[in-house]
């Protein structure tokens, strides 16, 4: 481990020297659209540009998946090494996607979520290059569709499901925060709750139910109900929508949450309790209230003694990161699940994530990046072959 | 009119995709190829058009030899943007510093042959949003692979960012469907087979753009095709489709003012051909009105039409890049 990192600080001004090629990459995948489950056109520059990049393999599997493979000197003895980027964001396709480049900084929408990190991972054979890297292993990069919201981590759920043999390692890598390192999930249920009252023809009465009023009866009970200290839980209300204008009583409304805990029995009786909230008061109203699940995730984690959690912390620190560990509920709890050790880290800093004028800072990308190759120099040495 | 040209010199940017075949015909031509953004207050586009060009077309391929800014004066960071990103950065008014002192596009085109080596040059907007190296190559491509071909220009869908957020598919090109369109189809049929005449993005050989007048502001693109094909005919134009392209907005005033140039390069292009005789001088002032408070006013813009004479006439350029008057 000690060979890796005195190799690292040197690393980082040899990445910036081919900035223009990353940062090409962030912007050319960037400005590509990408909402959820319509990924299309980005997985199709994603996958042009690990091919410009001369990356061994080339290919979209069976769900259209882009991956790029760099062949490995003993990949027959060792497995592959995954290093995965969703590639859908939140933003339509109707919004201008369009990025401006200053002196240290790229401002747009989902530059951060994700598109500096799925540039990235179609740099890095370029980087490798530069940086004369050789890996036992074959290193497999994948731009994942399907992530975020109701994406549900299909992309990378059928991925590994359908990947034939076992796989060595993984590094998730998102676009924020530089510092970051994520190696355990909670478990999640995340939901909606619809309410629809029907409308009558003819003339409407002039004080029928309101949906919103309705959801907001939920709400207050939500909050009312007792969340243990141990195990932690909490519910996140994220979303509310309804309504048409403001002098028409609501006819819809809708909610989106998510329960969160480090216990799959907590996450399981709460999401219960919330059950018998909404059916209750579907009973007591006689309104047409349901809860549907978007997704669930199992709580998971690697600990902190982990040999991959270990160098991921001795990797940051020669770079000078000072590492932040929390929960993250992404394509890592996938990988964990399955047994597979794996890190999620953070390419660079930044502002204003989610909005469309989120900006990422240029400088820090180049430790970002350095710090994802430690890491994976440190599982290709065989740090989570003793796992 | 014969429309032969339209099918035997337009091409689609994917047929020169293989970049590797274009470096290949340029080290055996031995060519030097020179890159050019003419640019005012473009700050918020001007690194994305260096950093890819430099990315994918010179640290990959090395089709490129040169990136230059020529720039108008611009009152933004747009210089010290391209200075960060290595681009060779110059103020039009330090080229050539003794000539009278002109400032608009044409004039940076102009000045840009006495400050770059290329026998080719390509030009391209510097406010281009969806930039791709494309941009570049595929007007590239038809110089390097067909030896009559001397200069090509872009056309492409034009999308319009109609405000900060949104945009619309479809629209652009009105000067030139209103414009140029009827003007050539009154004056010189077969140049309608140029899709977009006025497209900011065109390249050529030196032999030629050093042999031709630049109008100093916006006529220059119409100028450009009116003296290449007056002087070397339609055969040595080709148009390249780079499929799409986002631009700014203008509004109809700015428009008008566009207008009000191309107008009066292409009468005194027409004069010059004796196509037409003109019994009166054309006067200098676009005069557009807008209401303030109770009463309209006048808003005047001078354009006076000056243009710059062929770069080979001047000495210094000659001595500095050898080459014969």
């Amino acid at each position: 481990m000690e060979n890796i990192l005195k190799k690292l600080p040197a690393f980082v001004d040899q990445i910036r020297e081919i900035q223009e090629v990353i940062i090409s990459n962030i912007v050319l995948i960037g400005q590509t659209p990408a909402p959820t489950n319509h990924e299309e056109a980005r997985t199709e520059i994603f996958l042009e540009r690990l091919s410009d990049a001369q990356a061994d393999y080339c290919a979209t599997d069976d769900y259209n998946i882009p991956i790029g493979i760099i062949k490995g000197t003993s990949a027959e003895s060792r497995p592959p090494i995954f290093v995965v980027a969703h590639l859908d964001t939140f933003f339509n396709a109707d919004i201008d996607h369009n990025f401006i480049i200053r002196e240290d900084s790229i401002t747009g929408p989902g530059i951060l979520d994700n598109s500096a990190s799925a540039g990235v991972l179609a740099s890095l054979p370029v980087i490798f290059r530069k940086l004369d890297l050789k890996f036992e292993s074959d290193i497999v990069l994948a731009g994942v569709p399907q992530s975020i919201g109701k994406g549900n981590l299909q992309g990378i759920r059928h991925l590994l499901d359908t990947w034939k043999g076992p796989i060595r390692g993984a590094v998730i890598v998102e676009g924020e925060q530089l510092g970051r390192l994520n190696y355990y999930s909670e478990g999640i249920i995340r939901g909606e709750i619809t309410c629809n009252v029907s409308s009558t023809n003819g003339w409407e009465h002039r004080y029928k139910p309101n949906a919103i009023l309705i959801l907001h009866k939920v709400i207050d009970e939500i909050l009312a109900m007792e969340l243990p200290q141990q195990p932690r839980a909490r519910v996140i209300i994220g979303k509310i929508n309804g309504g048409f204008k403001h002098g028409v009583i609501a006819y819809n409304a809708r909610l989106g949450f998510e329960i969160q805990s480090d216990s799959n029995n907590m996450v399981k009786r709460m999401h219960a309790e919330i059950k018998d909230i909404v059916n209750g008061i579907a009973h007591e109203t006689h309104i047409s209230i349901k809860l549907n699940i978007i997704s669930n995730l199992t709580p998971t984690k690697l600990k902190y003694k982990h040999p991959l959690v270990k160098s991921a912390v001795s990797v940051m620190k020669k770079l000078g990161l000072q590492p932040a560990s929390d929960s993250s509920e992404s394509e890592l709890s996938i990988f964990l699940v399955r047994k597979i050790p794996a890190v999620t880290l953070g390419v660079t800093e930044g502002t204003n994530v989610h909005l469309e004028n989120a900006s990422m800072k240029i400088k820090p990308m180049f430790t970002g990046i350095a710090q994802i190759i430690g890491v994976i120099m440190a599982i290709d040495s065989g740090v989570c072959d003793e796992s | 009119m014969n429309h032969s040209w339209l099918k035997t010199n337009t091409f689609h940017h994917s047929e020169f995709k293989d970049l590797e075949k274009l470096v290949e015909a340029k080290n055996r031509k031995q060519l030097k190829i020179s890159l050019c953004l003419p640019t005012l207050n473009e700050e918020k586009t001007i690194a994305k058009e260096i950093i890819i060009m430099k990315s994918e077309l010179m640290t990959r391929f090395p089709l490129l030899d040169e990136i230059v800014v020529v720039d108008s004066g611009s009152t933004d960071h747009t210089l010290d943007i391209a200075k960060s990103y290595g681009a060779d950065v110059y103020e039009a008014k330090n080229i050539l510093p003794h000539l009278e002192n002109f400032t608009g596009k044409g004039e940076n085109l102009w000045k840009a042959l006495h400050i770059t080596q290329g026998d080719i040059i390509i030009y391209l907007d510097a406010d281009i949003k969806n930039i791709h190296h494309r941009f570049a190559y595929a007007l590239l491509g038809p110089l390097l692979m067909f030896d009559h071909i001397k200069y090509t220009k872009a056309f492409y869908d034009r999308p319009i960012a109609i405000d900060r957020k949104k945009i619309r598919p479809t629209g652009g090109g009105r000067v030139t469907e209103l414009i140029i369109r009827p003007l050539f189809s009154l004056f010189f049929p077969e140049l309608t087979q140029i899709i977009q005449p006025l497209s900011g993005e065109y390249a050529g050989f030196r032999s030629l753009m050093e042999n031709i007048s630049f109008p100093i502001g916006y006529g220059v693109e119409t100028s450009l095709i009116l003296d290449i094909y007056e002087k070397w005919g339609l055969d040595v134009i080709a148009q390249v489709d780079l499929d799409r392209r986002v631009h700014r907005n203008q509004d109809t005033k700015a428009l008008g003012r566009m207008a009000f140039v191309i107008l009066k390069t292409f009468f005194n292009r027409i004069e010059r051909l004796e196509k037409i005789k003109l019994n009166t001088e054309l006067f200098h002032e676009m005069i557009q009105y807008k209401l303030t408070a109770d009463e309209y006013e006048a808003d005047l813009y001078k354009i006076t039409g000056d243009e710059r004479p062929p770069m080979i006439s001047i000495p210094e350029y000659c001595k500095k890049l050898n080459r014969q008057p």
